[in-house]
């Protein structure tokens, strides 16, 4: 058990191009279910194999329980990692698979067979399968044992790099779950890379959002979705995605598609103190309440996702511009072409610099 | 990568007719069947005649023709000590230069498998000895290379204690082999850098998290990985290896005596010099069954060699 | 948000370590290089030598350079030259008309039994030549094919044929089935699919096979040797002849060779992806 810390963490592939991964400042606590989120490019994978020791820091340190491992090799640093693509050894059996780094630590037979069989019990993982070879198994049964290797050394922290992209939807739903309770019962710190921003949210204890190899901010989830402190993190969390668009500042307000939204206190002072004459407005769709004729905003609904429970209207203000997106009950939505209006708190509405993207008075 | 392939004219029903079938299949056929009948033709014909010639009575100098022989010829395949000599040199040949081309041809391809500078170069002349004309090899072999007075393998053995040594004479079997070996290894090589380079490079990474040095990770994975490309290699520079003529015919001419004389020149010296068709068309024939007999076991073996991926329907 | 000052290279052992294992490796992948292209490397040079320079002991690397060996080969050449030509190229289209339909025929359309198919062309090569020699000869004196550049032609087709067939239709196979899907959507005959959709694809894959063909065919010695004289001999026959029964000969049989091996040689130099490809790729699927 361990704790890990990046500081400063700089990785740059070739010399004058943006680093990939910029001074990143990130401690994970131990026992900690860390996930470090992003969409491609943002340079998590490269930050989880910089953990991983299988890509060189170019400046700043990394520190596995407090011990500086940015020059120590891989097998060295007592880790174990779950890859995309699984990256099981193919010639080799499910149980020669589980119980490879053992043997390579020298660990007896006997107990090499002993400890497999336990993580495989762990991961639902039938002894049957324990002699077959990777390529007859299904995609479900690959994750899994590519688990049960990285489980069966019982390592100081867990790395895992997209490990349910590979899945399709209802069993990645189901093995998410599986994951997150493995962890909790197993209390190992674990990295987590992903893309999918719902992945994150349920699964980490704290989630780590990075753009182009910048840390945006490390908060639990709901501290991201309540509280994002810049546009990039309001619009990257949540799903379906948060509303974002530039408006002009009005008196009292922002416009939008022609109505002046009434803007909370702090945000006018925020905007006012910066100078700005217009920023980026952000309301979730279920902030967005379909108002029977008395909402401020008007349109027409272009499109209606159901989804069963809610709906997801997609309506079109005047004024043109990007159509919003409301949530409404599922029950009886309106219907496409429909006219409504919508109503917003003022308190549920988010500001942003229009330039920095920062968030205004949160 | 499996082509799915509909029927040409696939009728809604489920019943196809049975013309549609036919006419399908030899339409598939067709292509195929210059190149069948080509082959056909210039292989099995002569075959054909070699089989008829075996049993016939028929030398070059002797004048009448061929005459009906019976088996004789056959017999006297089975008791040539020549023969079978032969026989077992080219196989003992065969086999050294396989595996040892196959050895090194692993080593050099994992020495061409890491980035280091000029590395297109440096495969560049491992590719050499391929390119090189067999005959053109055996000549500056024998000459240039193994001479004894002006030869310049000696010269840089000589600070070893080597003293103008007459290769072909005195090693001369090693000398052929040495030049088979040559001219082979860069085909192996080649083979088993395709398979070091289909490795996943995944796979590499988590042999590194779990703690494998360079020497276990060759060990467990690359070599277990090469196995289908090796075998493949193997068998397909036998064929071409259990054939060679050039070498010894230009360096050594099967000698000294017939220290060097496989099957091949043995066939060889048969015809162009004993001028006995029918003798070398029996010893000929038994080659070929012979061979079928290897081949088969050697099929059967490396049957995931002809991993022969899964063409359409 | 940075200003981070990077590290040096050199600060990092792992990658100090890294670097030096790099040139190491390098140092001993050239020395191994160097030393397996030596009697290549040898018999170019000695064909720049005068005899009396090639006899010697120590060997000489430092003479005067000639082209006196060089002129001889040249002025004697010609004929075998043009017959190994018309050999290797004839064949070479020969082998790709027939190979490629066949191919064909036993990768994308394939024919019900296409393995039986392609197991006899293989097996036809597993039988050696040597055994069929004297017949051969016999058929050639009695259809007056002896020492004629059409026999060469036929049997190099033959001898290239089956393994031109498992590696084109290896490259077929690697069409991607959508393609092909969409062309017969679109109505392509068998005809169309192999001209429109085929060929420009596999097209590295048959400049590799034909590269092969190639290599085998120009340095084809057994079969020019037993079955023509002077009316098709080729360039191996005229290597050999360049080895005088008795006298100076090692400057000349070093530029003959060179000559004579120059052609492949600097063909695979050039094309060495596709001959990599072919070798390696086109022989494993």
């Amino acid at each position: 058990m361990a704790n890990v810390k990046y500081v400063s963490a700089t990785r740059v592939y070739a010399k004058d191009t943006p680093p990939a991964v910029d001074a990143l400042d990130l401690d994970i606590r131990d026992g900690e279910f860390m996930v470090l989120v992003g969409p491609s490019g943002s340079g998590k994978t490269t930050a989880l194999r910089m953990l991983a020791g299988l890509e060189p820091l170019d400046g700043g340190r990394v520190e596995i329980g407090d011990r500086d491992v940015t020059f120590v090799s891989p097998k060295d640093r007592d880790i174990a990692m779950v890859f995309q693509n699984y990256a099981l050894y193919p010639q080799k059996t499910v149980a020669e698979n589980m119980g490879f780094a053992l043997k390579m630590a020298g660990v007896h037979k006997d107990e090499r067979a002993r400890r497999v069989r336990e993580a495989a019990r762990l991961l639902d993982l039938d002894d049957a399968l324990l002699d077959r070879k990777p390529k007859q198994l299904s995609g479900g049964q690959r994750q899994r044992v590519a688990m049960g290797r990285a489980i069966v050394r019982e390592p100081k922290v867990f790395l895992m790099d997209e490990p349910l992209s590979n899945l399709d939807a209802k069993l990645r739903v189901q093995t998410r779950s599986q994951i997150a309770e493995l962890q909790h019962r197993l209390g190992i710190t674990t990295v987590y890379v992903t893309h999918d921003q719902v992945e994150a949210m349920t699964m980490g204890h704290r989630v780590a959002v990075l753009s182009g190899g910048n840390l945006q901010q490390c908060a639990s989830p709901r501290e991201l979705y309540e509280n994002p402190v810049n546009q990039f993190v309001a619009g990257f969390i949540g799903s379906p995605a948060m509303n974002l668009q530039t408006v002009p500042l009005a008196d009292g307000g922002a416009r939008l598609a022609g109505t002046v939204l009434p803007l909370p206190g702090p945000i006018q002072t925020a905007a006012k103190a910066a100078g700005l004459s217009e920023l980026v407005l952000g309301i979730r769709p279920e902030h967005l309440h379909l108002a029977n004729g008395s909402g401020e905003l008007p349109g027409d609904v272009m499109l209606v996702e159901e989804l069963g429970a809610d709906a997801l209207l997609h309506v079109r203000l005047p004024g043109g511009g990007d159509p919003v997106v409301a949530r409404a009950e599922g029950r009886r939505p309106p219907a496409m072409g429909q006219h409504v209006t919508l109503h917003v708190q003022p308190e549920d509405m988010f500001a942003f610099h229009p330039v920095t993207g920062a968030r205004l008075a949160g | 990568m499996a082509v799915i392939e509909t029927s040409a004219a696939a009728p809604e029903v489920g019943i196809r007719p049975r013309g549609v079938n036919r006419r399908e299949r030899w339409q598939r056929r067709l292509p195929l069947l210059p190149a069948l009948i080509y082959i056909v033709v210039v292989t099995q014909i002569p075959f054909l005649v070699t089989l008829w010639y075996s049993f016939q009575n028929y030398f070059w100098n002797i004048p009448g023709g061929a005459h009906w022989a019976g088996v004789s010829n056959y017999t006297a395949v089975f008791t040539n000590a020549a023969f079978r000599a032969a026989l077992v040199r080219s196989v003992v040949m065969t086999a050294i230069a396989v595996i040892v081309a196959m050895i090194l041809g692993v080593a050099f391809a994992v020495l061409l498998d890491r980035k280091f500078f000029g590395r297109g170069v440096a495969r560049t002349l491992i590719i050499t000895p391929f390119l090189v004309m067999p005959a053109a090899a055996a000549l500056v072999w024998s000459g240039p290379m193994l001479d004894p007075n002006f030869g310049l393998l000696n010269w840089l053995l000589e600070p070893f204690g080597v003293n103008h040594v007459a290769w072909l004479s005195t090693h001369a079997l090693g000398s052929v082999i040495v030049v088979m070996i040559w001219q082979w290894t860069p085909f192996m090589t080649l083979i088993a850098l395709a398979g070091l380079q289909s490795q996943p490079a995944e796979t590499l990474e988590a042999a590194k998290v779990d703690g494998a040095g360079a020497f276990a990770t060759f060990r467990e994975l690359t070599i277990p990985h090469l196995r289908p490309y090796i075998e493949l290699g193997i068998l397909l520079g036998s064929i071409y290896l259990v054939n060679t003529f050039d070498q010894v015919r230009l360096m050594t001419n099967g000698g000294p005596g017939t220290s060097t004389t496989n099957l091949p020149f043995y066939l060889y010296q048969e015809v162009n010099n004993a001028f006995d068709v029918g003798g070398a068309a029996a010893a000929g024939v038994v080659t070929v069954v012979l061979t079928i007999i290897v081949a088969t076991f050697a099929l059967r073996m490396f049957a995931r060699v002809f991993q022969f991926e899964e063409a359409g329907v | 948000m940075s200003a981070t000052t990077l590290r040096a290279r050199s600060a990092d052992p792992r990658r100090v370590r890294e670097m030096a294992g790099r040139v190491g490796w390098g140092i001993v992948a050239w020395v191994v290089s160097i030393g397996f292209f030596l009697p290549v490397l040898w018999m170019v040079i000695t064909a720049f030598k005068p005899e009396s320079a090639a006899e010697t002991w120590p060997p000489q690397f430092v003479f005067r350079p000639t082209l006196s060996e060089f002129s001889l080969v040249f002025s004697g050449m010609g004929p075998y030259l043009t017959h190994s030509v018309i050999a290797t190229v004839g064949s070479t289209i020969l082998v790709l008309v027939l190979g490629i339909p066949a191919a064909y025929a036993l990768s994308v359309r394939p024919i019900k039994r296409w393995r039986d198919g392609l197991f006899f062309f293989i097996s036809t090569k597993m039988l050696p030549i040597v055994a069929a020699i004297g017949p051969l000869y016999v058929i050639a004196l009695h259809t007056h094919l002896l020492d004629s550049i059409w026999l060469l032609i036929i049997l190099y087709t033959a001898m290239n044929l089956p393994l031109a067939i498992w590696m084109i239709r290896s490259f077929m196979l690697e069409v991607p089935s959508e393609l092909l899907e969409a062309a017969r959507l679109d109505g392509a005959g068998q005809i169309r699919e192999i001209t429109s959709v085929i060929l420009p694809i596999t097209t590295p894959g048959l400049v590799s096979t034909a590269l092969i063909c190639v290599i085998f065919a120009w340095n084809e010695l057994f079969l020019a040797l037993n079955l023509t004289i002077t009316n098709a001999a080729t360039m191996p026959m005229y290597l050999i002849s360049s080895v005088p029964q008795e006298g100076l000969y090692i400057a000349h049989l070093s530029a003959a060779a060179t000559v004579a091996s120059i052609p492949v040689i600097i063909v695979g130099w050039i094309a060495q992806r596709s001959l990599v490809r072919g070798l390696s790729m086109g022989a494993i699927k």
